[in-house]
């Protein structure tokens, strides 16, 4: 009789739901060059959903195998981060019934999969926890994290989505090259001995020039391109995610507060990563003051929005992989 | 709409008109003021600025934190020194920062003031009765013929919206519905919070101090040499605390998994209080000051070298700890431990050897001879590393926490008015002209109103 591991159980629904989010990316893809458009959507879907249950199990199979709450690693936040995406797909096209944010949300899920996987060992392994985590706040003020930095994400890919309909090419291209190269930077600082210097160089000098470019190529507008109706739908999809991840990332950051009150005897010691998490929430407050008040055209809380994608990212990953110190350092590979 | 009327102002012009030259430049200088303090641009623009800051001060070490050496270790002696120079090195306490955060203090209060907190009597005001006509101006809206009559639109309108969340109310033909009201609330809520916050923080950094101190068992401590703030008004404790017992807990592979003290605190008469054992997550509170574990280390091995008892000091190694001993010819004897319970591995290293040689392994409380010294391990010193602090403004910053994720949470409640006028029309059916406004979801209230129709008539079946 064959003996199957818990491990192996866990490996095994983990890669069934990596290779269901890549399969939907495809799908989706054909699905916009093919005749049969609205099936292969709802295939893609199905798909989808699938990787979005085996994930479920898996991370939940991951708890009991380490036998603590399946949250205190790299590796073990990419899996609940792809679980936020999938998830938080399927509630948004459930709602607005706009498809195309499925290629982007099953790219992204996928890339974190893979990115996941390639992980150093020491970021993958069951590990003990260190004095410090051995806490119930743990599994109360990381998710919230997780799951708004997901919807923040979601809230940028529709924001492009947005540009894309608005007909304002030039600035979707400059800013897709702006998010390629932050993920490129966070990349080589994770997999590469490359001095961080450079790479923070990169992720920064990348996408102050490149947001920059973007917001000034707003005027530039391809008329053949424009559908006002999708794109206000893309609009609201954004402002959805964002009104939804907003009070996630202050419950999160404000627990994190209690937590550190509780464990150190101090809410706010400004260390850079709950510094980088209040540069992020500052960036989206930002955006719902200009939202609120009507100051910017829904194009340009786009490019917000997308900024706030490129922030979520250098606050989630880009602390770890650029090189930041501090006390959240238990992400760290260097 | 709050705010004055077109008749206040009217006054209010006249008045000033008949006013001295300098009280109407004061009340222009005032209201410019006032608009500029509270302006929502400026607010985003601080809000920017802070995340400039921030942004520094993460990407760069804080001496405050980590001191100088983490700096130059980073970007080298001269970019360090440079970093350091002009402040980036020590953002949060930059005067640049603090003058920032006072600026956002200032543009919360005005802006909150005015902008914010007017808002609340909206809440009271009731929603207006609105005609066919003023209706269908509305951008969302739609007018639809009903086979029912009058009385059963009614109902079934009313049913439906009900189920929606919405509160009806009808006067005659028309109706009024809303939803969501107390989503209005929430720039109020998250405003109060923000400030109540910054209340929470002055009163601490006014009355509160805190603290580092290292301790061996055995050894009293009091809290004489608390930092606090240069304007302070509060006092410090006159009890005192000491450490009885500390010891780290380990998982089987060796790794650190708890640490603990036991701690006793004694009031000024010498008289026992309060007895606790504190680890990570589980500190002592007495009367305001609150004790953590904050970090534990291995401080000294106890060797007695035939006669003479010797504590040398031990550095953290990984997951040993170790103590040197210089001997003569640049030779070094070397002692690692684990843990307390463990032996003691002694080694010896000379200049030319090309790795430390173990000479012998001691459990605690035992014998060996090295040549002709007898050497008797008699354990190690720990020392517990406790953080304290007073923070008499905690409740107070707890009430703004509550306060800021409540109001956050407000915001993702979209807020829906509704207005339909119901007419009769021939043979017993109901003209029905629906509209409304939603600041947040739009489309799919726009599609709620654009699908009524088809709704009612499921209303009607079910």
């Amino acid at each position: 009789m064959i003996q199957i591991s818990i491990s192996e159980v866990q490996m095994t629904v983990t890669n069934i739901a990596g290779i269901t989010s890549l399969l939907a990316f495809w799908a989706f893809v054909l699905g916009n060059i093919s005749k049969w458009k609205i099936k292969i959507y709802q295939g893609a879907e199905i798909l989808i959903l699938i990787g979005f249950i085996c994930l479920t199990a898996g991370i939940i199979i991951r708890g009991f195998e380490a036998d603590r709450f399946p949250l205190a690693n790299l590796y073990e936040s990419t899996l609940w981060f792809a679980w936020a995406i999938l998830g938080g797909y399927l509630l948004l096209v459930r709602q607005f019934g706009q498809n195309q944010l499925g290629w982007l949300a099953s790219l992204l899920s996928t890339m974190f999969f893979l990115y996941g996987s390639w992980l150093p060992g020491n970021q993958q392994t069951i590990t003990p926890l260190v004095p410090a985590l051995v806490s119930y706040w743990r599994q109360i003020h990381v998710p919230p994290l997780i799951i708004s930095y997901a919807l923040f994400c979601l809230s940028g890919l529709a924001s492009l989505l947005q540009l894309w309909y608005a007909g304002r090419l030039r600035s979707l291209a400059l800013a897709a090259i702006t998010i390629t190269l932050a993920i490129g930077a966070i990349c080589l600082g994770t997999y590469t001995s490359i001095d961080t210097a450079w790479l923070q160089l990169l992720f920064v000098g990348s996408s102050l020039v490149g947001m920059f470019l973007s917001w000034k190529s707003l005027p530039k507008i391809a008329p053949a391109r424009v559908n006002t109706q999708k794109a206000e739908i893309y609009d609201e999809i954004s402002r959805k995610s964002i009104s939804i991840a907003l009070p996630l990332l202050t419950f999160g950051v404000i627990t994190g507060g209690l937590w550190a009150n509780h464990a150190w005897g101090t809410y706010w010691s400004w260390d850079p990563k709950e510094s980088m998490a209040l540069v992020t929430w500052l960036s989206y407050a930002a955006y719902i003051h200009l939202r609120i008040h009507h100051e910017l055209s829904a194009e340009r809380l786009s490019i917000v929005s997308i900024i706030g994608l490129i922030l979520t990212l250098l606050t989630y990953l880009g602390f770890n992989s650029l090189g930041f110190g501090g006390l959240h350092s238990y992400g760290r590979f260097k | 709409m709050s705010g004055p009327t077109v008749s206040d102002r009217i006054i209010a012009r006249q008045d000033l008109l008949s006013a001295p030259a300098f009280i109407i430049y004061s009340e222009k200088v005032k209201a410019w003021l006032s608009n500029s303090l509270a302006s929502v641009k400026l607010t985003v623009f601080l809000i920017s600025l802070m995340a400039v800051f921030v942004l520094l001060g993460a990407w760069c070490p804080q001496t405050s934190q980590s001191g100088q050496d983490k700096v130059f270790e980073q970007f080298g002696e001269q970019t360090g020194q440079f970093l350091i120079n002009i402040g980036i090195a020590n953002i949060f306490r930059s005067p640049a920062f603090l003058l920032l955060i006072g600026f956002l203090t200032v543009n919360i209060i005005f802006g909150s003031f005015k902008h914010v907190f007017p808002k609340l009597k909206l809440l009271k005001i009731p929603m207006p009765w609105l005609t066919a006509n003023q209706i269908l101006k509305m951008p969302v809206h739609n007018e639809f013929a009903a086979d029912i009559s009058l009385s059963e639109t009614q109902n079934r309108l009313s049913t439906y919206l009900n189920k929606k969340g919405y509160k009806v109310n009808f006067n005659g033909q028309q109706l009024t519905a809303e939803q969501g009201k107390f989503g209005r609330l929430a720039p109020t809520v998250t405003h109060i919070g923000l400030l109540t916050l910054l209340a929470g923080v002055i009163w601490t950094s006014l009355t509160g101090f805190s603290g580092f101190k290292p301790v061996i068992p055995g050894e009293v401590f009091q809290f004489d040499n608390a930092e606090h703030a240069q304007m302070w008004l509060g006092k410090l404790p006159n009890w005192s605390a000491s450490v009885s017992e500390t010891h780290r807990e380990d998982y089987p592979s060796g790794e650190p998994k708890q640490w603990y003290s036991s701690i006793i605190v004694k009031d000024k008469n010498n008289k026992v209080v309060k007895e606790q054992t504190i680890s990570v997550n589980e500190p002592l509170s007495y009367e305001g000051v609150d004790i953590y574990q904050s970090s534990w280390s291995l401080k000294a091995l106890k060797i007695r070298f035939g006669k003479e008892l010797r504590a040398l000091s031990l550095q953290p190694m990984g997951k040993l700890f170790a103590a040197f001993l210089p001997l003569p010819d640049e030779a070094v004897m070397i002692f690692s431990v684990r843990d307390a319970k463990a032996p003691v591995r002694i080694f010896a290293k000379r200049k030319d050897w090309p790795a430390p040689k173990l000479l012998t392994e001691i459990l605690p409380n035992k014998t060996a001879s090295l040549g002709n010294i007898s050497l008797t391990y008699e354990g190690t010193i720990a020392q517990t590393g406790l953080q304290y602090k007073c923070d008499p403004g905690l409740p107070i910053v707890f009430v703004a926490f509550a306060f800021i994720i409540g109001g956050i949470s407000l915001a993702a409640i979209p807020h829906r008015q509704i207005w339909a006028y119901l007419e009769k029309i021939d043979s017993g059916n109901t003209l029905v002209t629906i509209g409304g406004t939603s600041k947040k979801g739009k489309i799919s209230f726009a599609k709620q109103i654009a699908n009524l129709d088809d709704q009612l008539q499921k209303v009607s079946t079910a």
